[in-house]
């Protein structure tokens, strides 16, 4: 069995190169780079600057050259920002990771709770009111739901800040800090949980049907305990194992950031700087982000397959 | 999206030719008990009827911009009112709704084409096949799914398409995209398939290769093909209003629902002029609410047992 | 990334509108067009630049009102390199300004005034600039700013491994060159006469060496203690520390939220009164900022609707002025199709570029006539734009072989007159430019296919000539030169390249070898003229900006070439 592991870790490895070499190549064939961004450089300038910053080497070489500051663990500079594609990084990703943590949490909470009531009273006014809904959520584009949250929540009704992580010369410290970047975080997150509670609304619903049709449920029933005992108790449990694996899955979007919900409510992450990015081809940024998701990509699969394996011993034998 | 381990669908195959038109009937009996299911499929008939016979009825098919009549409120002659540009907003909406639906529909139909078929391929053949097929599709699993859309944009941007055209490179790109969890799906199916007794038989009786999967192995994987395509026309006609949003999607002057929205959405326009978003967001909304209801529908009917995702 | 995407412009050098309205990416700031018969069209007035007071200065939200000596302006996400020459994104520019004033800066119509300098000197011949620096100048870290930092900040800029964008030769300072390329150890042009006075020769007169040699300067003892020539990679390190010796020192940057900078008591011109300014960063539209009172100043593209919103706001003094950009098409030159200068006058005459500006801005912006905005004194109103002519259009092409094929689309030698239109993502009313302007040429037998892609593609595309319509926008225009010298047919950049007309090399020369502003408008006069007759571009519109500040604060002068950096000095809350 612990030949499935193995066997499974050194899948990594190909897949890795695999998806450098991908990563590295695709954004090589993007039209443009950071240098044409200023449009009125001339001819010989650009040519200086090209030099100065490497552009003139074969692709080949230059990703050989990544590669090889990749294993060493650098990333590369930079060009917009003009420090270690790391430092910028460390920067932004946490403030993504905080959004993107509570509306996991959220999301996470409120699917399961909705999925299992709506699981065990299938075909009622309440399941088919939350199929609705759970659709309805499913059916908007997330800008659209972002700027409808933004005209009215914010702009209209004043309840919450149109944007951004901080209010600007406030000067808050301690609790009061703390409560401004969570008054913050209200809306991109509500937006967030909503776009992704569907499908997992509809996996919980599903596997607790599933669940509550098999034999030791019955057999529990059959034993004459209440029914609440055995739906949270032992249809519940059950129905939440696979559901782990599926948790790993979710790991790198706690880093990869939103990038249009943080865009909308302009929420300083790694997505929006993504974009920034993007738009002045700080290709040693962009291909250092893509690659770090492609590592917690492959790493979290990986748990998840290794979770899935702990939780379902058959797997493992194939 | 990778929760789906073993959809397998449970029906029962003993002898095939009779079996299959007795299933079908079956699933056509059990989907007709399910009234949301049929809700979707008549809001989406509708939708067709409205985008594509609707515009004949409008009196602004070959009207081009009017300078006189910009920004109207709707009224009789407008019954949506018009855009910045005085157009009639109900008649873009049915233009745009062609655009949105065939990108929808086109972006399933390659996603579906491509994952299918190398999702058969590797796990019928399995071997080398199944390695190459599937650590491609890993790879580009890996990527995330916006910057690799922004990325492919990019490229193709090379390719001077025409703007009208340009919705075929959206389905292009949007396909690239989803095919590799599509053919993740499809191979599982096919590689559970395999052990079943009927293609047991297929290896006894030394039927070829391309009939065992054409008659046999294919048409045990339709259903499932059926209920994701359906569920993936959805998440394209979003994901062309996403990509509209980035200003990547369709173009204009050509109206698609996600760019008629994206001209509009300026605080300004939210708050004076909800003729200009409030009908092509619903149109959205509607739209994908009922190709789900309807792909949810065919689910629960062609696999009883709940076992699917 | 609209909410809205687009991103402004990231040129280098020069200063952009501050703040973010909804622009797009890049500097290609789009259009459109407006209606398909503009005979009809009634015809919408230009409104004027104007001030209006708030009329309820108290309906401010709390969050504003309760700020306190803060104020807080929006600005797009800069790239964190805040020491001036090295930036390449136009909002390091932005913040930089804030910190570093120049030794001569340029008021609102184009003209220099003094800064850190007192006065200054131009030999008649234009070869020798002496400058002379105010007294008891200090950095604002309290050590004295002297003539020899002003030597060490040129020679840097000459530097064999300089990495930005301020491309110094082009002044010519005598031994420039035999720095940057040769092994000189220092450049001989450059005499420090005393702390106060400084000389520089340079080898050709250059109207513009005046502002490019009295820029912005770095300290000697904190920029330069490590320099040995060839190497500039220490000044990394800090770009994030800047020292300087403008109205406000930097504080802190926190990334994707905000710069702090706060009042620096070793100002020349005082300490301003204000504590603390803030620059808030934020991408794409900063509207509702402006609304819930977390911006104290504004900028918001000039229409109808935003001058209305703005009015609707009590608390909003509003301030329209005309900004020194403007936009334009730009032909692909190296095509076959615009060897022709009357190919050229035919798609301006053929494009109702009236209509599209009144659809677009409802009169808060004017048709352009010459490739200089009017806020500057090299403007003229005595050149008659293009007029809107389908007929004569039709008759030049025509002449030029261009025959109406069955289609309606015209053709020469088999080809059809198919152009291909580039420009930028998105909305902001550049779809109103493409379905007009798509409208017009069809009538006139042109087919305009429209290719929308992000900003750097363009560029780059159009680098490699794939284009024959390209849209832009130009940033602000310090000096009238900027706007014509990639007309010149030595200039390398790649908009123009394939533009060849000896005339014009000629008068864009002789337009700054003088010094004289009233000589060099009437030299930029004759190039109007002469450009007239070989049209490089189809020009668009003069832009007006919508500036709105919350009426607790006082102060703010945006002006059309400077933004609001030369006004923050005298920024002051009401009580």
């Amino acid at each position: 069995m612990n030949n499935y592991f193995v066997k499974r870790f050194l899948y990594l490895i190909p897949t890795l190169i695999g998806a450098s070499i991908l990563i590295f190549f695709l954004y090589s064939l993007i039209p443009g780079n950071f240098i044409d961004t200023d449009p009125n450089l001339t001819a010989e300038r650009k040519a200086e600057l090209y030099a100065l910053y490497g552009f003139d080497q074969p692709t080949i070489i230059r990703y050989f050259i990544w590669m090889g500051n990749l294993f060493q663990g650098d990333l590369g500079y930079s060009l917009q920002f003009q420090r270690p594609v790391t430092e910028v990084l460390n920067n932004y990703i946490w403030s993504s990771f905080i959004v993107a943590f509570a509306s996991l949490f959220l999301t996470w909470g409120i699917a399961m709770v909705i999925g299992v009531i709506s699981a065990t009273k299938q075909y009622s006014f309440f399941d088919s009111f939350i199929t609705i809904l759970v659709f309805g959520a499913m059916a908007i584009p997330s800008f659209f739901l972002g700027l409808i949250a933004i005209k009215f929540f914010a702009v209209d009704l004043g309840w919450f800040p149109a944007g951004g992580m901080t209010t600007s010369g406030a000067d808050y410290t301690g609790w009061a800090y703390v409560k401004d970047i969570a008054e913050h975080m209200v809306l991109p997150v509500i937006v967030l949980t909503m776009l992704g509670i569907g499908g997992l609304t509809r996996y919980f619903r599903t596997n607790m049907l599933e669940v509550v049709k098999q034999d030791f449920v019955r057999t529990a029933r059959a034993k004459g305990l209440k029914e609440k005992v055995v739906i949270y108790k032992h249809a519940l449990r059950n129905a939440l194992l696979p559901a782990i694996t599926l948790f790993a899955f979710e790991l790198p979007a706690l880093f990869s950031g939103a990038i249009i919900t943080e865009q909308i409510f302009n929420w300083p992450g790694i997505g929006a700087i993504y974009m920034q990015a993007f738009s002045v081809r700080d290709y040693p940024l962009l291909m250092g982000f893509t690659m770090f998701i492609a590592v917690l990509t492959v790493i979290s699969n990986l748990i998840a397959d290794i979770l899935y394996g702990v939780a379902d011993p058959r797997v493992r034998v194939k | 999206m990778s929760y789906s381990n073993n959809e397998v669908i449970q029906t029962d195959h003993i002898t095939k030719t009779v079996q299959r038109s007795s299933l079908w009937k079956e699933v056509m009996k059990r989907f007709f008990k399910r009234k949301m299911a049929i809700a979707g499929l008549i809001i989406l008939l509708l939708v067709f009827l409205f985008s594509f016979i609707g515009p004949f009825f409008s009196p602004y098919m070959t009207a081009g911009t009017n300078p006189q009549e910009i920004h109207q409120a709707p009224s009789l002659s407008h019954w949506l009112g018009t855009d910045h540009l005085g157009r009639d907003v109900l008649t873009r909406l049915m233009l745009a709704g062609r655009i949105s639906l065939t990108v929808g529909i086109g972006a399933m139909l390659l996603a579906v084409t491509i994952g299918g078929i190398l999702g058969i391929l590797a796990g019928y053949y399995g071997g080398l096949i199944d390695q190459i097929v599937m650590r491609i599709a890993d790879i580009l699993m890996t990527l995330p799914g916006l910057p690799l859309l922004f990325i492919m944009a990019a490229i193709m941007s090379e390719w001077q398409v025409p703007a009208e055209q340009r919705l075929y490179i959206v389905m292009i790109m949007l396909s690239l995209v989803n095919w590799p969890s599509l053919a993740r799906l499809i191979r599982s199916q096919v590689l559970s398939l395999r052990e079943r007794e009927f293609m047991v038989a297929t290896e006894v009786l030394g039927l070829r290769d391309k009939r065992k999967v054409l008659n046999h192995l294919l048409p045990n994987v339709v259903p499932l093909l059926i209920v994701t395509a359906t569920l993936s026309v959805g998440g394209a006609i979003l994901s062309e209003s996403v990509l509209s949003f980035f200003g990547l999607g369709v173009v204009p002057p050509t109206a698609s629902w996600g760019n008629m929205i994206n001209t509009a959405n300026t605080l300004i326009d939210f708050t004076n002029r909800p003729w200009l978003w409030i009908p092509p967001g619903v149109a959205i909304f509607v739209t994908v609410i009922a190709v789900n209801l309807l792909g949810d529908g065919l689910r629960d009917s062609i696999d009883p047992n709940m076992k699917g995702r | 990334m609209k909410a809205r995407k687009y991103y402004f412009i990231l040129f280098t050098a020069l200063i952009l509108f501050l703040t973010a309205c909804n622009t797009e990416m890049g500097g290609g700031e789009e259009s459109a067009a407006a209606g398909s018969d503009g005979e009809d069209t009634q015809s919408v007035d230009v409104v004027e630049d104007t001030k209006i007071e708030a009329s309820d200065p108290a309906s401010s939200p709390e969050l504003a009102l309760n700020r306190g000596n803060t104020v807080v302006v929006g600005l797009q996400e800069p790239g964190g390199v805040f020491t001036p020459h090295f930036n390449t994104s136009g909002y390091d520019g932005n913040v930089q300004s804030v910190m570093f004033p120049p030794l001569v800066d340029i008021d609102e119509s184009g003209e220099p005034y003094p800064r850190l300098a007192e006065s200054w000197e131009i030999s008649d011949d234009g070869l020798t600039y002496t400058y002379h620096l105010r007294e008891n100048l200090k950095f604002d870290d309290g050590s004295d700013l002297t003539a020899h930092d002003v030597a060490f900040t040129i020679t840097l800029l000459h530097d064999p491994s300089y990495p930005g964008s301020t491309d110094i030769t082009e002044a010519n300072v005598v031994g420039g060159l035999d720095y940057k390329e040769g092994d000189a150890e220092e450049i001989d042009g450059i005499t420090v006469i005393d702390d106060q006075t400084i000389e520089i020769q340079v080898e050709e007169p250059n109207a513009r060496s005046l502002t490019m040699l009295g820029g912005e300067v770095l300290s000697e003892s904190y920029y330069g203690a490590d320099y040995s020539k060839g190497n500039l990679d220490y000044i990394n390190d800090l770009h994030l520390k800047p020292l300087g010796a403008g109205p406000f020192k930097f504080e802190a940057y926190n990334p994707g939220e905000e710069i702090r900078f706060i009042s620096n008591e070793f100002y020349y011109n005082g300490e301003p009164e204000v504590d603390t300014f803030i620059y808030r960063t934020s991408e794409g539209d900063s509207q509702q900022f402006f609304q819930t009172g977390e911006l104290d100043y504004s900028a918001f593209p000039a229409d109808q609707d935003n001058f209305e919103l703005l009015q609707s706001l009590g608390y909003a003094n509003i301030d329209l002025y005309t900004s020194s950009n403007y936009s334009y098409v730009a032909f692909n030159h190296e095509s076959e199709i615009f060897q022709d200068p009357n190919v050229r006058i035919a798609f301006n005459l053929g494009l109702d570029r009236q209509a599209y500006i009144d659809a677009r801005f409802q009169g808060f912006a004017e048709l352009a006539n010459v490739p200089v905005a009017p806020v500057s004194w090299a403007y003229t109103d005595e050149i008659e734009p293009f007029p809107y002519d389908p007929e004569e259009a039709k008759r030049l092409l025509e002449e030029a072989g261009w025959k109406e094929g069955s289609d309606g689309i015209r053709e020469k030698d088999g080809e059809k007159l198919r152009v291909y239109f580039f420009t930028t993502d998105g909305s902001g009313g550049n779809d109103i430019f493409v379905t007009l302007a798509q409208e017009n040429y069809r009538e006139i037998g042109i087919d305009l296919q429209i290719e929308q892609m992000d900003f750097n593609a363009l560029l780059s595309r159009v680098d490699n000539g794939d284009h024959d319509l390209v849209s832009f926008s130009t940033t602000m225009q310090p000096d009238p030169h900027i706007g014509v010298e990639a007309f010149h047919s030595k200039h390398t950049s790649n908009t123009f390249r394939g533009y060849e007309n000896p005339e014009v090399d000629e008068l864009i020369d002789a337009a700054v070898a003088v010094s004289d502003i009233n000589e060099r408008a009437e030299a930029y006069h004759e190039l109007y003229a002469k450009l007239q007759e070989d049209p490089p571009m189809i020009l668009l519109n003069y832009n007006k900006v919508l500036a709105g500040t919350n009426a607790r604060v006082e102060g703010f002068e945006p002006n059309g070439i400077r933004g609001i950096s030369p006004s923050l000095e005298n920024l002051r809350i009401v009580e």
